[in-house]
């Protein structure tokens, strides 16, 4: 751990310290610090305002009922966005038949972003569909690595902490997320089936 | 493999910059050389692309919120409806350095309580030896006990080697052997055998099988923990490691000698 890592894990140290004998200007901080990381990963997911707040709320709630099971020396970032990724999952599950309602007017069939009679915008918008789409077929655990490395931006060293895995089972998995996802997303974009 | 399946497995990897540097080497040299492979990373970029298109949506996601007051709304909620006191509430631990010559006490009684009445009931109820029906001699047991210990064996040689092969050749086909859930069903009671297997191998006659089915369960115990991440040069090298110590060989002699009783 290099010298600016290390100060702002003693930072963060003496934070969750203070948190702990019940500092509110510490539990400030310790949201300030990371609720933007913990809102994007809960939108990534959702695509929903409303449920990444939600889901921001009660990572930080459950981050403060569970702050004397943080051992010190673990990397606070990958808890705290594995218990994001938890209720991400557990939301998904009790709420599914909710998420599957907010579908687009057009049908599939509908959606061709390769026909140039389409307007730009309209060509954009069905990708942004068929994506979308696409992405919520995927296993939902490729579907939360490829989140987490496409749209977070967080490297596998990273996901794999956050997930309890290896690095050899994310890279795999991230591989196999976007093989699915060109399969799936390959007839829209006229790719040749030879490719798929 | 060949280098291009190896590359394409490693291109979204290589996309996302996650391989080491030699690795990212590699793949360049390797695609400044290969048309299909190229074509393979114009369908992922093209893929991604289409991931990209949700991209802007996050960023302006992120630009609805009022990231400066949020905190503060979101600590004071919490605050309310955990109205929790100053000093947090520690829950009673059970293993409290208080409690601890309370525990002690107990489970010294225990024992001594144990211990007790066992010596009261041995000495209470003499024992009557059972009568034998039948008599054989010592040396016969320990032949009958030797003739089990060989042919279970001969039976767990014989498995094995069947699975190693069964492994080795799946290793040059696209699916791995430990994908099947009845291979690997396989590989537990191999497991499962050599340990009931291990008291009948102490016996001295039995030294030189024991060596062997050790080496044996080592080799199945490896590959069973790392098959589901093992790539397939790795696969090979484990193959050429069992060559090297020619442990099929050695499990073909070994039951040779146990069917010819020579052990």
């Amino acid at each position: 751990m290099d010298s600016t890592q290390a100060a702002e894990h003693e930072k963060i140290s003496s934070l969750l310290r203070n948190v702990r004998q019940g500092d509110r200007s510490s539990f400030v901080e310790i949201v300030s610090l990371f609720q933007k990381k913990v809102y994007l990963l809960a939108y990534s997911y959702f695509k929903n305002r409303e449920d990444a707040m939600e889901i921001l709320q009660e990572t930080f709630l459950r981050f403060y009922q569970k702050v004397d099971l943080f051992e010190e020396g673990r990397n606070f970032q990958s808890w705290l966005l594995q218990i994001t990724k938890n209720l991400c999952i557990d939301y998904d599950r009790k709420h599914y038949q909710r998420r599957r309602g907010q579908e687009c007017s057009k049908r599939v069939e509908e959606l061709n972003v390769t026909d140039e009679r389409n307007s730009r915008q309209e060509r954009s918008s069905d990708l942004k569909v068929i994506f979308s789409r696409c992405l919520e077929q995927l296993a939902e655990r490729q579907r939360m690595i490829f989140t987490m490395r496409h749209y977070n931006g967080l490297k596998y060293r990273e996901i794999a902490r956050i997930l309890g895995i290896s690095i050899g089972t994310v890279k795999s998995l991230h591989f196999k997320a976007v093989q699915n996802l060109r399969g799936l997303v390959g007839p829209y974009l006229g790719m040749n089936h030879e490719h798929l | 493999m060949n280098t291009c399946e190896r590359v394409k497995r490693d291109l979204v990897a290589f996309l996302y910059r996650e391989l080491e540097a030699d690795g990212m080497s590699f793949i360049r040299a390797h695609l400044a050389s290969c048309p299909a492979c190229q074509a393979e990373l114009e369908t992922l970029k093209l893929t991604l692309e289409g991931a990209d298109s949700l991209s802007p949506g996050l960023q302006e996601a992120l630009e609805e919120v009022d990231w400066n007051s949020l905190p503060a709304r979101i600590v004071d909620r919490i605050l309310v409806s955990e109205a929790r006191p100053r000093r947090r509430f520690q829950p009673v631990r059970i293993f409290h350095f208080l409690l601890k010559p309370v525990y002690a006490g107990l489970l010294a009684g225990l024992i001594v309580g144990s211990m007790a009445t066992w010596l009261a009931l041995r000495n209470s109820v003499p024992r009557q030896p059972r009568p034998s029906r039948f008599f054989a001699s010592a040396e016969f047991l320990e032949n009958v006990d030797l003739e089990i210990a060989r042919r279970d064996t001969l039976d767990y040689l014989e498995k094995s080697q069947n699975l190693l092969l069964d492994v080795f050749q799946s290793s040059s086909q696209e699916v791995s052997f430990f994908e099947d859930p009845a291979a690997v069903l396989r590989t537990q009671d191999l497991l499962s055998r050599k340990k009931y297997l291990n008291p009948q191998l102490d016996k001295l006659q039995m030294s030189k099988a024991k060596e062997i089915c050790d080496q044996i369960e080592i080799l199945i115990l490896e590959l069973a923990q790392v098959a589901e991440r093992l790539s397939p040069e790795q696969m090979k090298e484990i193959q050429g490691l069992v060559e090297e110590k020619r442990i099929l060989l050695k499990i073909n002699l070994l039951r040779k000698e146990l069917a010819e009783n020579e052990v």
